[in-house]
């Protein structure tokens, strides 16, 4: 991942003063201290739904700290012709935003983008986490959700923001209701019926038959879709208790520590991203595991870093979890008695 | 038509183009039904590793594998002179991954994309820990893995970094150890070692390891799909013993090389 430059006296101290007892860290945080994180849905109106997270912000000190915006679009995709998948897709990307990284050429950027890209995509576009409702028509058409998250300011601890406004923009996300509906062309110029009127499928009657020349046969059965209700956001995503959300272990043995500012990612390159699955509370799933930098572990280790980190992943997705509500509850409740009261 | 004709160093074929369907694929192609064992194989046995050393001439070190289908050939450049001239203490290690455009069902384009890239990462990841980088300050060690035929990313990855490790042994580079790789994947409740890409599809996780036997440490861990934590740490058992069988068939293929030069 990308780090800033960090001397070689600087390490030491740094690698020093986190295995002391008792372990010191630049502002005073314990080992497992996370900083302040601050989250806001429904910040891009155009997407289906979006969120902003922050981690670190000072406010008193002007701003700063990790923010990543996501935001997820749905678009239809044609099954039989284009690039759809029956059932739908799940498409992620990342793109870091040249101003968050001022000390990396374009080449550089790039492989970070994509680097994080594929961890994103890896883990959400998994087939254990689709979702349901992503079909329009069985084999014709679905829907393509494309989560794109920007990383507009990075101080350390980037994937896990990353991962935490994934979860809260699929949380946010509505899928538009559809109704399918198929044309019939007319059966007999003698009835006095509307020419090719858009009927629904459950009022569909029975095709009289006709001749085996008729080339309007093939015509009948074109299906599309409309929209019932333009103005309706939708239904909520299915499976969203099932978006994991991502503890990253900063790993300098024996000790780990959370949260790591810019200058600690740069002196402990070391570091393990758990990603948990908690949709059903007594048994949490692993979605994903990466190790990354130099170093190496044994199993032993391993096996504690994965329960530690369960731990810590159910904390994070616990104060995920009542944040999303309460800011459901501001964006629809509170918002509909603001405007009974006006 | 001028679209069309996007690569002008290549001889393009047709705009569009579609896979022939074969009539006896749709009958061979039974559905795996969940509950019933492996075809083919016991469940916790890996491909049958065909693997040899020195077989590039031109690169340094180079090594091909070949495991049932998938097919890696690995040639290894270095230690030489950096290209930047930015002073760097320690060695770099750069590997660079390309899957020919035969090597998957569907065919891949000659220019560089992004699957590339994962797979390079993900090797460079295993080995970076175990080549002594510091004995070669200011040189960087290019490791060029050629992907011939694919069947499973995950065992691409495996194989891959099997095939780099030999291929540096094979050029001299000092190194702590032998790096092994495999992959396991879960299938309903068992453990599948070294699955295949139709097995990788019906697996509802798979798991990636790579380490050195000789020390009893791990370089690389990656793991995707949905499983438990306890599955997860079996998984990662079952691979270190395979890793074990692994080294003990890299060290005979590079004994038989050395045996008779």
């Amino acid at each position: 991942m990308a780090t800033q430059l960090v001397s070689k006296s600087e390490r030491a101290y740094i690698q020093a003063s986190l295995q002391a007892t008792p372990p010191l860290r630049g502002d005073g945080r314990g080992l497992l201290d996370f900083r302040t994180v601050l989250l806001e849905t429904g910040v891009a109106p155009l997407a289906n739904g979006s969120a902003k997270l922050n981690i670190g912000k000072m406010p008193h000190e002007g701003g700063g700290g990790t923010e990543v915006l996501a935001a997820t679009k749905l678009e239809v995709e044609d099954v039989e012709s284009g690039d759809g998948v029956d059932g739908g897709r799940v498409v992620c990307s990342v793109s870091c935003s040249p101003s968050a990284y001022p000390h990396l050429s374009s080449n550089a950027l790039d492989e970070l983008q994509h680097d994080l890209t594929v961890i994103l995509q890896q883990t959400i576009g998994h087939p254990s986490l689709h979702p349901q409702n992503l079909t329009i028509i069985p084999r014709k058409k679905s829907w393509l959700l494309n989560l794109d998250a920007v990383i507009l300011a990075d101080t350390g601890n980037a994937v896990d923001a990353l991962f935490m406004a994934a979860r809260a923009a699929l949380w946010d996300t509505k899928v538009p209701r559809t109704r399918a509906v198929e044309y019939q062309a007319p059966e007999d110029s003698r009835t006095t019926r509307d020419s090719a009127s858009a009927m629904d499928v459950d009022n569909r009657e029975a095709i009289p038959a006709a001749s085996g020349f008729d080339t309007r046969e093939m015509v009948k059965t074109a299906a599309d879709f409309e929209l019932p209700d333009y103005w309706d956001e939708g239904e909520v995503l299915h499976g969203r208790e099932r978006w994991p959300v991502c503890i990253t272990l900063n790993l300098l043995p024996p000790s780990h520590f959370l949260d790591a500012t810019p200058s600690e990612e740069a002196s402990v390159p070391l570091r393990m991203h758990l990603m948990f699955s908690f949709a059903s509370p007594s048994t949490p799933k692993l979605q994903s595991m990466r190790l990354l930098g130099p170093g190496e572990l044994d199993s032993a280790q391993i096996k504690s870093y994965i329960s530690e980190g369960e731990k810590y992943a159910r904390e994070l997705f616990n104060a995920l979890e009542s944040k999303l509500r309460e800011e459901d509850v501001r964006r629809n409740v509170k918002a509909r008695d603001r405007f009974a009261q006006r | 038509m001028a679209q069309s004709n996007f690569d002008r160093r290549r001889i393009n074929g047709p705009d569009e183009s579609y896979q022939p369907v074969f009539e006896a694929d749709e009958e061979l192609d039974s559905r795996w039904k969940p509950g019933s064992s492996r075809k083919g194989r016991a469940a916790r046995d890996i491909r049958p590793i065909f693997l040899q050393a020195g077989l590039i001439n031109q690169a340094n070190g180079s090594a091909y594998i070949e495991t049932e289908k998938t097919k890696i050939a690995c040639a290894v450049y270095g230690p030489r002179q950096s290209k930047t001239t930015v002073y760097n203490e320690k060695g770099r290690l750069n590997v660079e991954v390309k899957f020919t455009p035969f090597s998957c069902t569907r065919r891949r384009v000659p220019i560089r994309d992004a699957e590339d890239r994962s797979v390079a990462v993900q090797i460079q990841q295993a080995l970076a820990s175990a080549v002594r980088l510091e004995l070669l300050p200011k040189s960087t060690i290019d490791i060029f893995v050629t992907i011939i035929e694919n069947d499973g990313i995950e065992g691409c990855i495996a194989a891959g970094s099997v095939a780099a490790s030999v291929a540096l042994a094979d050029a001299g580079i000092e190194m702590l150890g032998l790096v092994a790789s495999c992959s396991a994947a879960v299938v309903g409740e068992e453990i599948w070692m070294d699955p295949t890409e139709q097995e990788g599809h019906i697996a509802s996780g798979s798991l990636v390891y790579a380490g050195m036997p000789a020390l009893g440490t791990i370089t690389n861990l990656w793991q995707s799909g949905s499983m438990t934590p306890e599955q997860a740490v079996k998984c990662m058992e079952a691979c270190q013993e395979c890793c074990a069988d692994i080294h003990s068939v890299m060290a005979q293929a590079l004994l038989e090389t050395a045996q008779n030069t």
